[in-house]
């Protein structure tokens, strides 16, 4: 009767939609390739899936904070190149260096955000072109081959036999930071953040340290991100990650996560970082050239804004 | 006796887990101005909602001239002659007074997509000779005063002449909220300006003003109307007691339970604060002592509010709690030596208002609901009922989000988060009661007194020179950014309104 009443359980149900919509998809693609659901091409999904949820997720911090991060693939493409470099050298070293790093340069933009008061969007936008220019003059603009991949070589193994490594580290940051965030005072803090950074920060809310934080953190899976890459690809590229920008954002809206801040979880990007993988790996099977990809990624993106931000709408109105 | 320019019968509006209208009645006779009274959530503004078609009632009819009708968007409510000047001003500020006027029904100032400005300026000068304003139609919206953009809402308001034949019904939701006590008066004359061409429905909290300028008053009380008072020979306290449903207490203030102040080491301690709009400001603040500032608008105190919290920006001065200074410029230093802020803006910058009433309740004092470095949720469960118990909140539970509740119990709230850790020693309070109904008004200043017992210091900035008066043991009052002369206020020696303005002007 109520239109107020009667929004409640919609509401819960779109709680639900990347759930959904990730039911909905296995079943299609099954429908039309009746091999997709074989162990095979899920652990393939699984795979091509982990980078991408990592990324996703760290991002995730940062749009739940009210910015964005369009620094993450330039970031992470970087990271290859870091990597390969300083395997020969470094060793095992080399990857926990390298996501240290990652999330140092992370950190640095989240600082010139908050402290210069530069729209994220901005700061991130900038670092993204120095990034790249930064990846493609220390790679010699040209692809750096790891001869010797035994430290990471554990990253491209199974689990069981089954689980591929690279998918289970991606659930277990996933989970990693979701439950930190549940069990401290940070989901509070970030949430309010996001919604109303004024009423936050005259709660005594140390706003200046979150965002630089959530930044850190979207660098640092970034960085995960690309040992993940350079693990299965045996190299590391200047421009290996760059095309992984719009689909880990696709991810983060198709999750749910409102792009206005405070409204979303990481879960909820890592069901939407599926959805987008199992898109991808999809347009074959149905017959789509892989071509179009872009266009998919670019339409699912307005739209899913387009969703969030109206249910936004219907929150205030009431 | 003529028909009624607009009826409500039986209005019933649901939300979830509260009533917000229990079928309510309202007659609205031509040519009067009808004060709507009553508490927070007696269902002032979901009727008023409904009456202009941002709510679609669950029950019930509204008829206007006799006609019952549905009112399904303010476009259909302006075509049925209803509008509303709304309490969040609605202009656009950075357009002209005119372009605010026709927007979203230009007519003829728009030719083929595009602007004919001398059009427009006539269409605004119209609306604007209407109610008598002098405010030149081409003046920047930002650059004109409160009252004067509340004069452009009214003349955009009228517009909705145009679309029926019939004198307009013209609600002005809180319209005096904000203005200061000249601007209410030329508000006031307006209002009865009004009432020789239209219908008027007024709202306030101030039920003084109710009395002033209406002509009948019609009292809500849990989503009904219980009864309806002629406003000649009314008082103020005859009202309040139908709103509340019971004879309200003759000590509004708690005098009695005011709290003699023993001078020793000032709690709050401030020495040649400067800053943008305020210089060189000097005062104490004892333990148990609540010390008001006054002043009119643009007098800096607000600022000297935020000053104190580390939310603006100063040049010089030094702040001392307790003997010891506080780094100026953050409110993370002022939060750590035991200040807390109540702002004025309560829906922007008090609460977080899809976060849940703990979550807002611990938001400042995360240490209270931690166990070590981690969220305890029995502990937090504890603390936030126990704390809904004792301001008696009125929620569904503590999960659920702040902004479904009513304003004086989102007040109660972001009073209770500066309370939970019990460690603070300093509450400014920014028109605190702002918005609130006389009952939870009173809450919150019985709370005040509680707090200043237990030697809590208190900076208020009142609502009203009443309050500030009923209130403060000491009064400061501010002039052009400095302070000008301090009053004392004890009890059974309160200086008189009077004497405080001619100090502030």
């Amino acid at each position: 009767m109520s239109t107020a009443v009667a929004m409640k359980p919609v509401h819960r149900l779109t709680g639900f939609m990347p759930l959904i919509a990730l039911v909905a998809l296995v079943a299609a693609l099954t429908v039309a390739d009746p091999d997709f659901l074989t162990q095979r091409s899920l652990i393939a999904v699984a795979r091509t899936a982990a980078p991408l949820i990592v990324l996703a997720a760290g991002a995730t911090l940062v749009v739940l904070c009210g910015g964005i991060d369009l620094s993450i693939a330039a970031l992470a493409s970087l990271s290859t190149v870091f990597l390969a470099l300083w395997l020969p050298e470094l060793g095992g070293l080399a990857t926990p260096a390298v996501i240290l790093v990652a999330a140092a340069i992370g950190a640095a933009q989240g600082a010139a955000h908050v402290l210069l008061r530069i729209p994220s969007f901005i700061v991130t936008l900038g670092g993204m072109a120095i990034l790249s220019a930064v990846a493609l003059v220390i790679s010699g603009a040209g692809t750096v081959r790891v001869v010797d991949d035994s430290t990471i070589h554990w990253l491209d193994l199974y689990l069981a036999g089954y689980v591929p490594m690279s998918a289970a580290m991606a659930v277990l940051v996933v989970a990693l930071i979701a439950v930190v965030l549940t069990v401290t005072p940070l989901r509070s803090w970030i949430a309010a953040t996001g919604y109303s950074e004024s009423a936050a920060r005259l709660a005594g809310t140390p706003v200046d340290l979150v965002k630089i934080g959530a930044f850190c953190v979207s660098g640092g899976c970034a960085g995960l991100a690309a040992v993940m890459l350079v693990s299965r690809q045996f190299s590391g590229g200047p421009t290996m990650a760059d095309n992984l920008l719009l689909p880990a954002v696709a991810a983060i809206v198709v999750g749910g996560t409102a792009i206005t801040g405070g409204h979303g979880s990481v879960w909820r990007s890592f069901a939407g970082a599926l959805v987008v993988t199992l898109l991808r790996v999809g347009l074959p099977i149905v017959g789509v050239p892989s071509a179009y990809e872009q266009i998919l990624y670019g339409a699912i993106i307005v739209v899913a804004v387009a969703l969030t931000l109206d249910r936004a709408k219907v929150s205030t109105v009431k | 006796m003529s028909v009624p320019a607009l009826e409500v019968r039986g209005l019933v509006k649901h939300y979830p887990g509260v009533k917000a209208l229990d079928g309510v009645d309202l007659v609205v006779r031509r040519n009067e101005v009808l004060g709507l009274a009553g508490e927070n959530g007696a269902g002032k503004s979901t009727l008023l909602k409904a009456l202009v078609g941002l709510v679609a009632p669950d029950a019930g009819s509204i008829h206007v001239r006799g006609e019952p009708v549905r009112l399904r968007s303010v476009v259909d409510a302006a075509d049925h002659g209803i509008g509303m000047v709304f309490q969040e001003q609605s202009l656009v500020p950075n357009l002209t007074a005119a372009e605010n006027i026709v927007l979203g029904s230009e007519g003829p100032a728009v030719r083929r997509g595009v602007y004919r400005w001398e059009v427009m300026r006539r269409l605004a000068q119209e609306q604007l000779d209407k109610i008598g304003s002098r405010i030149d139609p081409l003046a920047r919206t930002d650059s004109l005063s409160f009252a004067d953009r509340q004069m452009v809402e009214i003349a955009k308001v009228l517009r909705i002449e145009e679309r029926t034949q019939h004198p307009p019904v013209v609600i002005l939701d809180e319209p005096t909220s904000v203005l200061e006590p000249k601007e209410i008066d030329t508000l006031f004359a307006q209002i009865r300006r009004l009432r020789e061409f239209a219908t008027v429905i007024f709202v306030s909290h101030r039920l003084d003003e109710v009395l002033d300028v209406c002509d009948r008053v019609t009292v809500l009380r849990g989503g009904r109307s219980v009864g309806e008072v002629a406003t000649a020979g009314a008082v103020p306290r005859e009202l309040h007691r139908m709103m509340i449903g019971s004879t309200g207490s003759d000590d509004h203030y708690h005098e009695n339970a005011a709290t003699t102040v023993v001078s020793e080491e000032p709690r709050l301690s401030v020495r040649g604060l400067s800053g943008a709009t305020f210089r060189d400001i000097s005062f104490d603040v004892a333990r148990g002592e609540i010390v008001a500032i006054v002043g009119v608008h643009g007098s800096g105190r607000e600022d000297v509010c935020r000053a104190l919290f580390g939310a603006e920006p100063t040049t010089a001065g030094e702040i001392r709690m307790d003997g010891r200074t506080i780094e100026l410029p953050s409110t993370r230093a002022a939060c750590a030596a035991g200040i807390g802020y109540v702002p004025a803006e309560r829906k922007i910058e008090g609460m977080v208002g899809p976060m849940s009433v703990a979550e807002n309740m611990t938001l400042a004092k995360q240490r209270a609901r931690l166990a070590g470095p981690f969220v305890a949720p029995r502990k937090q469960a504890t603390l936030v009922d126990s704390w809904i118990r004792r301001l008696s909140i009125r929620t569904p539970g503590r999960d659920t989000p702040i902004q479904r509740l009513s304003g004086g119990n989102q007040q109660k709230v972001i009073l209770a988060r500066w309370l939970v850790a019990g460690d603070v020693r300093l509450l400014l309070l920014d028109h605190p009661t702002r918005g609130l109904d006389i009952g939870a008004r009173s809450e919150v200043y019985r709370l005040m007194r509680e707090l200043a017992a237990t030697g809590v210091a208190t900076v208020l900035l009142g609502d009203s020179l009443e309050e500030a008066i009923g209130m403060a043991d000491r009064i400061l009052v501010m002039t052009d950014g400095r302070v000008a002369t301090e009053v004392a206020c004890p009890n059974g020696g309160k200086p008189s309104p009077l004497d405080l303005v001619k100090e502030m002007v």
